[in-house]
């Protein structure tokens, strides 16, 4: 299994007392598989996310990806894993203000130690439609811009596994398209392993499984049937 | 004015917010203003102290002083014809437990006076008798550590001269010690009939008379110039000096305003830093406000509405820190009093005077207000817009050419007021000059590591090490507090540094005016008669490695070439000079003009004048200069110039006549004697016991004094900059605490695509090392300026780089700051980003 998530609940100290996110979530993903995440919002579709990621400590329960187990491990390690291991495309993109375009797709390429890290940060910009503004700083960009930026962040190691929130949430049909044949192509051809949360049933209808989440438990899994597939 | 009103509205829902994120902006606030408020209370309370007790510590309405002789007996009946007169001597002796080679001695500096003294004022004296009672008979009162230093008791027999005295009394306080300055030793006070006889008072020997003068009641300072002027007419040219209740302590309010006016440098210094924390914290808010403004646009909102809103809750913050300010700087003084009174040789109670604190507050509200306007101003450029998009981007650009003028006049305010009100007019607008140069220097400072950062950003050495390209991605990228830190780690620094380079400098100077082989003593009042005895004594000794010794005497200089003395202005000229005689040229002499007269010379007066003065008086060979020595008129001719060096603690004369001119004239000798440590308390039980009347000064003591003098400067100095450094610390914290969301911000993110704790520090500690570099070369150039400026314009002493101490405060300073800054992104660190993360949707 590329992603196992067993018996995980997650509570956050609110202003008002503790608040109970998500409760006993035990899930699998196995490898070249893409999941859909759905449900209502404030459903905990992002914290789950954040948690597969290792960007979230659980509360209890157990998390492996690749089999490492994330709850073990600290900050660095989870860092160093998650080079060329995890991508993550945020919900509000959080590029980094102080750097082009260029810079933000660049640095975690470096960061895995890759050469030509520059060129490949250009390629994969090229490749979400915004070649000519690679020297651009985030708060000169639109929305969909940062979060095409943030996409080819996340993408450009290549990583195993990609996480994304709502990764065509800001844009328009014929972009949303692009990216989503941009993401399913990293499946094809690099046999990477999506998750992906969405609110868009076009994007969901592609997924090889969808889970649904209603008020931090799994609701509902719905698998695409052979004959939907053709 | 509707739009006020609105513009009130919005500033007062604001404001109910609370005080969260303006702690620094108070802190800085309140620290300059503290500052300069307990600083001005402190000259104020001292000065006025002055002015009040003049009459007291003058110890009488007017003084009339000679050297080396007491006023003839026509001089005394003019002066008894004024007013109540008291007659004073003043010099300094050697105070024994006996006589003979057996006792002990010490360096007193006596006060002889007669039954009138004091004019004003009360001696305190333990046990509590009369003064008349004290000083009845032989009776002697002398200081506390004089009686320690001997051992003595009351009781005891005390030696001054040949005479045998006892001690009646231990003296609590003189109220006339202001006055008479630092002197050499501990006070010893005795009627001048006591001493009558004890061969202290020769013709000639060391010692100063003064005269003074109690005026009916309601004589004005306008009666009292009229009068100055009468007595100067009628006793000139006989070396009197004059001093009246107004200037009554010159040494030590001289001393007063040299601190005092460099503190106010310190602080104005003090009050920019904060400034530049100011503006930092009001930008901060605006910035985080930049949502709410957009919002108030969209709605509706002018921009002089909006102005108008931030400004009013801007100005109530400024009110609040102004007034913490206030409040400190009246109760630092107060809380410091018992230790600031006692340091001061004159009467001061030091309390709350409202000047000063208007003066503080005035300064502080002008500084707000400057480093408001800018960022404010800018408000009116931002865009509805801007709430649609990442608002990380602040306002740019310049602001509206009114809120420019509007700035320009504050800033003219501010430098106008300051020269005007620190009565020191000069040194202020220098400084206003400085620290504004200081801030151009640094915001250009800013501008080129930003410039350079973005450049270094696209090249090869920053590809492939994200760490570095993190760094200057944040130094060079929009949004960056480089600026601000630049801006208040520079001027804090440059502020120290010139601090460490003034105090460096003066340590500097006493090492270096200290000579190299400083004589153990000097031996003075020796009557010619003693002469031989004291030479057999002192040359025969093996520990002593050279004796050195000359004639003196005291005399007036009458006229330089014709010219009278009164039409020149310098010390020469002014009151007695002594001067010496001498056959041929002493050793070590070097001439540098003209030639010293033949051995054995017997024909007119002939002169010897010391090179440097000659020149700053403009006396050439062949000029005739008039003196009256002890009344008699003596014109010399200048043959010669000699160079003389004041400061190798040797004997120096600026004027030597030749031998047959005066030898037949009053006069005794002085001496320096280079003697091995170990043999130094021989020699002094030696040569005193033949002769009690001879003064021994030990060199050592005397240095000792000024390095006392000066250490109180540096340790002012060191409070300054202490202040300075408290205030530069905080807004350092609050630029690393504003700075703190964006880099933790960032540090999650970087933790997301792959980057350890090690490389976001790393990247941390780049950036730290390119904004603490920019602004320490900065500081090492001003602070260099700034002490050169300092000691060359307001203490007029020489000015050399002290690397090392420049260096040190630089390095130090911005260590620190790397630190504080490193301790603020520490713990962020070790959590998890999404926490993080989830606090920026
Ligand atoms: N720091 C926090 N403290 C307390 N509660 C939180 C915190 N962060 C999120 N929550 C709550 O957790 C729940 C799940 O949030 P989450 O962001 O995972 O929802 P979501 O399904 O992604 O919603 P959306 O579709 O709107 O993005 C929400 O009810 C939210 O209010
Ligand atoms: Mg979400």
């Amino acid at each position: 299994m590329v992603l196992s998530l067993r018996d995980v609940s997650l509570s956050l100290q609110g202003n008002a007392g503790v608040v109970d996110i998500l409760h006993d979530i035990s899930l699998e993903v196995a490898a070249k598989e893409t999941v859909g995440l759905v449900g209502p919002s404030g459903s905990g579709k992002s914290s789950l996310l954040m948690l597969m990621g290792g960007l979230e400590r659980a509360t209890s329960g157990a998390v492996e990806a690749l089999g490492h187990d994330l709850t073990a491990m600290d900050e660095d390690a989870l860092a160093r894993f998650r080079r060329g291991h995890m991508g993550v495309v945020f919900q509000s993109f959080h590029l980094i203000p102080t750097m082009t375009a260029l810079e933000n797709v660049a640095t975690p390429l470096e960061l895995a130690g890759v050469a030509d890290a520059f060129d490949r940060a250009a390629a994969e910009l090229d490749a979400v439609g915004l070649g000519h503004r690679t020297g651009h700083y985030p708060a000169q960009m639109s929305g969909g811009e940062q979060q095409r930026v943030a996409l080819a962040r996340a993408a450009a190691p290549r990583p195993d596994i990609l996480l994304a929130d709502e990764p065509t949430g800001n844009l328009d049909q014929a972009t949303g398209a692009a990216i989503m044949d941009l993401l399913f192509g990293l499946r094809d051809r690099h046999g990477a392993t999506l998750v992906l949360v969405t609110h868009s049933q076009e994007l969901a209808d592609r997924c090889d499984r969808t889970i649904r989440l209603v008020d931090g438990r799994l609701d509902r899994e719905t698998r695409r049937t052979a004959e939907a597939a053709e | 004015m509707t739009w006020l009103a609105q513009a009130a509205r919005i500033a007062g829902r604001e404001l109910r917010g609370g005080l969260g994120g303006f702690y620094i902006f108070l802190a800085c606030l309140a620290l300059g203003v503290a500052a300069i408020a307990a600083v001005g209370s402190v000259r104020v309370s001292i000065t006025e102290g002055l002015e009040r007790e003049g009459r007291n510590i003058l110890g009488g309405d007017a003084e009339i002083e000679w050297d080396f002789r007491r006023g003839s007996e026509a001089e005394r009946a003019y002066l008894a014809s004024l007013g109540t007169m008291s007659e004073i001597y003043d010099f300094r002796s050697m105070a024994a437990t006996g006589e003979g080679i057996e006792a002990d001695r010490a360096l007193t500096q006596v006060k002889a006076v007669d039954d009138l003294y004091p004019l004003v004022g009360a001696v305190e004296i333990a046990p509590d008798i009369s003064l008349d009672k004290a000083l009845a008979g032989n009776g002697v009162i002398v200081h506390p550590v004089l009686a320690d230093r001997l051992g003595l008791e009351v009781g005891d027999a005390l030696w001054l001269g040949t005479r045998e005295l006892t001690i009646t009394a231990l003296l609590q306080r003189e109220p006339d010690a202001g006055g008479d300055g630092f002197g050499l030793g501990p006070r010893t006070l005795v009627s001048s009939a006591a001493l009558a006889g004890a061969g202290l008072l020769a013709e000639g020997s060391l010692f100063e008379t003064k005269y003074r003068l109690l005026l009916p009641p309601d004589t004005t300072d306008e009666a009292l110039d009229v009068l100055r002027a009468q007595v100067e007419v009628e006793l000139e040219g006989t070396g009197a000096r004059w001093r009246d209740r107004r200037n009554a302590a010159p040494q030590v309010e001289r001393f007063v305003k040299r601190i005092g006016s460099f503190l106010v440098l310190v602080g104005l210094a003090g009050l920019a830093v904060g400034g530049v924390g100011v503006s930092a914290a009001v930008r901060a808010y605006l910035e985080r406000k930049t949502p709410v403004i957009a919002t108030l646009k969209t709605v509706g909102a002018e921009g002089r509405t909006i102005f108008a809103a931030y400004l009013m809750q801007i100005g109530v913050l400024a009110g609040i820190g102004i007034l913490l300010g206030l409040i400190l700087g009246v109760l630092i003084p107060l809380a410091a009093a018992p230790f600031i009174e006692a340091q001061l040789p004159v009467p001061v109670a030091l309390g709350v005077h409202p000047f000063p604190l208007v003066e503080a507050a005035l300064y502080g509200a002008l500084t707000a207000l400057i480093f408001t306007l800018w960022p404010l101003a800018r408000t009116e450029q931002v865009r509805a817009a801007s709430l649609f998009r990442d608002a990380s981007g602040p306002a740019r650009g310049f602001p509206r050419k009114r809120y420019m003028a509007a700035l320009a006049v504050a800033v003219l305010v501010l430098i106008g007021s300051s020269a005007w009100l620190s009565g020191i007019p000069e040194l202020a607008l220098y400084a206003s000059g400085g620290i504004l140069a200081a801030l151009a220097v640094l915001i250009g400072a800013a501008w080129g590591v930003r410039v350079l950062s973005r450049r270094l950003a696209r090249t090869r050495l920053a590809r492939g090490n994200p760490a570095l390209r993190l760094a200057l991605g944040a130094v060079g990228g929009p949004g960056g507090e480089a600026t601000a830190v630049v801006l208040s780690l520079g001027l804090g620094l440059t502020v120290l540094a010139a601090v460490g380079q003034i105090d460096a400098n003066m340590r500097a100077a006493i090492d270096r005016d200290l000579p190299e082989v400083a004589p153990s003593y000097f031996f003075v009042d020796i009557q010619p008669n003693q002469l031989e005895t004291f030479l057999d004594r002192v040359q025969g000794d093996p520990a002593v490695s050279r004796v050195d010794y000359a004639p003196m005497l005291g005399g007036v200089v009458q006229s330089i070439d014709g010219t009278p003395a009164r039409e020149f202005d310098h010390w020469v000229t002014r009151g007695d000079r002594r001067i010496s005689f001498a056959d041929t040229l002493p050793p070590g002499t070097r001439i540098t003009g003209g030639e010293w007269w033949p051995e054995g010379y017997d024909g007119p007066p002939q002169i010897s004048m010391a090179q440097e003065e000659a020149d700053e008086l403009g006396v050439e060979l062949g000029d005739e200069i008039v003196m009256n020595v002890l009344g008699r008129e003596v014109a010399g001719t200048v043959t010669s110039f000699r160079e003389v060096d004041f400061s190798s603690g040797g004997i120096g004369f600026v004027l030597i006549f030749n031998e047959a001119a005066l030898r037949g004239a009053p006069h005794t000798w002085l001496s320096t004697v280079y003697a091995e440590q170990e043999a130094e308390g021989q020699i002094l039980r030696d040569v005193a016991g033949d002769a009690p009347n001879i003064t021994a000064i030990r060199v050592r003591d005397a240095i000792d004094l000024v390095t006392e003098a000066l250490s109180a400067l540096a340790a002012a100095t060191s409070w300054g900059a202490g202040a300075t450094l408290l205030t530069g610390f905080v807004v350092l914290i609050g630029a690393a605490a504003a700075g703190e969301r964006g880099r933790v911000f960032e540090a999650s993110v970087l933790k997301t695509v792959g980057a350890t704790r090690g490389t976001i520090l790393t990247s941390f500690a780049i950036r730290s090392a390119l904004l603490g570099a920019a602004a320490g070369v900065v500081a090492i150039l001003g602070g260099a300026a700034a002490g050169w400026g300092v000691l060359t314009l307001v203490m007029e002493a020489p000015y050399a780089f002290e690397p090392v101490s420049a260096l040190a405060i630089v390095l130090g300073g911005a260590l620190a700051t790397l630190l504080a800054g490193l301790a603020f992104a520490w713990r962020p660190l070790a959590a998890r980003p999404a926490r993080i993360l989830r606090a920026q949707d």
